[in-house]
């Protein structure tokens, strides 16, 4: 066959599988500029007079979602700085130091990995109502803890695994104290798995619905569940709930297209090159 | 030498302790009490009936005709969406491969499903996808002359419509891995076999696969725990319905504890989810060591 014409039926085959994986969110954009009556119209129309009202809702007045967007963002945010200053030092310990029972620390920290979520949410239901924690900061912070601190061990873990070994023996000649080294030899060496991890952990923490609507939901509110705003028994309000969420996905979709290359790695790590490991 | 290296570990222990400890009080701690609250009766509607039950709760569930209900389903779900994302991912990921201008445009466009919150994938679906004379999967079968179908309210198409979404949602997750995997492979092989004149499935089978093998059996983990612990996306679409139609044991055991607010079956219940878990990824863990 003519390579030409392969290469176009191919490229052709390919672009309307990928369409189909970005026509969701392509179509909320259009059904949040729509006026709620315009949305009901069927079939759907494309051409129409667009509004930002729906966004102006959804940012200001009795349903916004601006003070959720400001608890995901501390939540998240506090969880990231907590999870990286426990995890870079304990996947160095890990990766690269003598340490007695290291091959059984790190199967339990892959352990801890596995617990599904809501064998976490019902003993925690219980455990943070018996401290007042419930709905409180510090309960979901450390609610959230228990499923970035162990993803991002085992992250950053892959990336010290490749630091060459040179590298650090050079600076024990030196005698450079070992925490200088951790912090001005090893540190630069992994900014990029410290992107991959800063990226993962903000991101799921910023997505997280199960603790967030079982554990919280009156003081503090994770932007997961302020969809609800606008879906209730007797209506949902189709063209604010779009524009709602899409302004909460925001967030997440500029860090996934700016640190596309990250997210990639991160996904990837031994996937590729597992084959070499035990 | 020798005090270097106890120095070096003092200091190993020291930077891996902090960690480990809160692993220990934020993770393993809530397990015992998990484990420990699925012998308890802890009933929040009848606090009067509350203490130890012994294997109470354990019998109860082997004898619940919906705790049944919905292991099958789980193991429905979760084999169907990994495989199916396996399948779609490594075609798509072939496909791709062949097109190597255009492949971070795919790779971009990949990341975008996966950024998503799933409850917000679940609520896009649940609205602008698969409402009946409303979304574009309803519009699009009506255009083709397949007509419109409750997509959601009528019980075994809601099951092939979690399934759906959740592929949806995961699959560029494996056509990423696998893009990456199939394009680290070494091209001097595939120019070898060609010389030998062999087939393109025969330089598929027994020259592709055993090399992206690894990549595919860590897909397989990943995905299976992220099926196992599936949620969100559910809660969002169907919440278990029609009825039980879609009621997976997350949801079983969320509407155990939390809207019937019997915690202590509850707990057996996600225990049982660890259980299924963990076994697993103790089977998984265990064909990616053998080779």
């Amino acid at each position: 066959m003519n390579k030409k014409i392969r290469d176009y039926i191919l490229t052709t085959l390919a672009t309307f599988i990928m369409l189909i994986w970005i026509l969701p969110l392509i179509w909320s954009v259009f059904v949040s500029l729509k006026s709620e009556i315009e949305v009901l119209a069927y079939p759907p129309n494309i051409f129409f007079e667009p509004t930002l009202n729906n966004f102006k809702d959804a940012i200001s007045g009795s349903l916004s979602i601006v003070s959720e967007l400001g608890d995901s963002f501390l939540i998240a945010t506090i969880t990231t700085i907590f999870t990286l200053l426990l995890s870079i030092p304990a996947a160095y310990a890990l990766a690269r130091l003598n340490l007695f029972g290291k091959k059984k620390l790190g199967f339990y920290v892959l352990a801890t990995q596995m617990i599904p979520p809501m064998g976490l949410v019902i003993p925690y239901y219980l455990i943070l109502g018996k401290f007042g924690w419930l709905d409180t900061y510090h309960g979901m912070i450390i609610v959230y803890m228990t499923f970035s601190l162990p993803f991002a061990i085992w992250l950053m873990v892959s990336f010290m695994e490749d630091i060459p070994r040179e590298m650090e023996e050079a600076a024990f000649l030196d005698k450079a104290s070992r925490m200088k080294t951790l912090l001005f030899i090893i540190l630069p060496q992994v900014k990029g798995g410290i992107a991959v991890t800063t990226i993962f952990t903000f991101m799921n923490a910023w997505n997280e619905f199960l603790f967030a609507v079982q554990l919280s939901g009156n003081k503090v509110r994770p932007v997961t569940i302020a969809m609800y705003n606008f879906v209730s028994v007797e209506q949902t309000l189709w063209a604010k709930l779009c524009a709602a969420a899409l302004i909460a996905m925001i967030p997440v979709i500029i860090i996934g297209i700016i640190g596309n290359n990250h997210i990639i790695k991160g996904l990837t790590l031994g996937a590729v090159k597992g084959g070499g490991r035990k | 030498m020798n005090a270097s290296s106890q120095q070096e570990k003092s200091f190993a222990i020291l930077l891996v302790s902090p960690s480990i400890l809160v692993l220990l009080i934020t993770t393993t701690f809530p397990i015992l009490y998990l484990i420990w609250s699925s012998f308890q009766n802890i009933n929040l509607s009848m606090p009067s009936n509350d203490g130890f039950a012994g294997l109470e709760n354990y019998i109860e569930m082997f004898n619940d005709k919906q705790y049944w209900k919905s292991f099958k389903l789980t193991i429905v779900y979760t084999v169907s969406t990994v495989s199916l994302q396996l399948l779609i991912g490594l075609g798509l990921a072939l496909l791709v491969l062949k097109i190597p201008k255009a492949q971070w445009l795919f790779r971009l466009m990949a990341i975008l499903p996966i950024v998503l919150a799933p409850v917000v994938v679940g609520l896009f679906w649940r609205t602008l996808m698969l409402t009946p004379d409303f979304g574009i999967v309803d519009f699009f079968t009506q255009s083709i002359g397949l007509g419109s179908y409750a997509w959601l309210s009528e019980p075994k198409l809601a099951v092939f419509s979690v399934i759906l979404i959740h592929t949806w949602q995961w699959t560029p997750f494996a056509f990423l891995v696998l893009l990456a995997s199939l394009a680290s492979l070494p091209s001097d092989l595939y120019e070898a076999a060609k010389i030998d004149r062999a087939s393109a499935l025969k330089r598929f089978f027994y020259i592709t696969l055993p090399l992206i093998r690894p990549a595919i059996i860590i897909i397989v983990i990943m995905r299976s725990m992220i099926a196992l612990s599936a949620y969100a996306a559910i809660y969002a679409a169907t919440r278990g319905g029609p009825g039980t139609a879609t009621e997976i044991l997350n949801l079983y055991a969320y509407r155990t504890s939390f809207l019937e607010v019997n915690f202590g079956y509850g707990s057996t219940l996600a225990v049982f989810i660890l259980i299924v878990t963990i076994s697993v990824a103790a089977v998984l863990y265990s064909i990616r060591r053998k080779k």
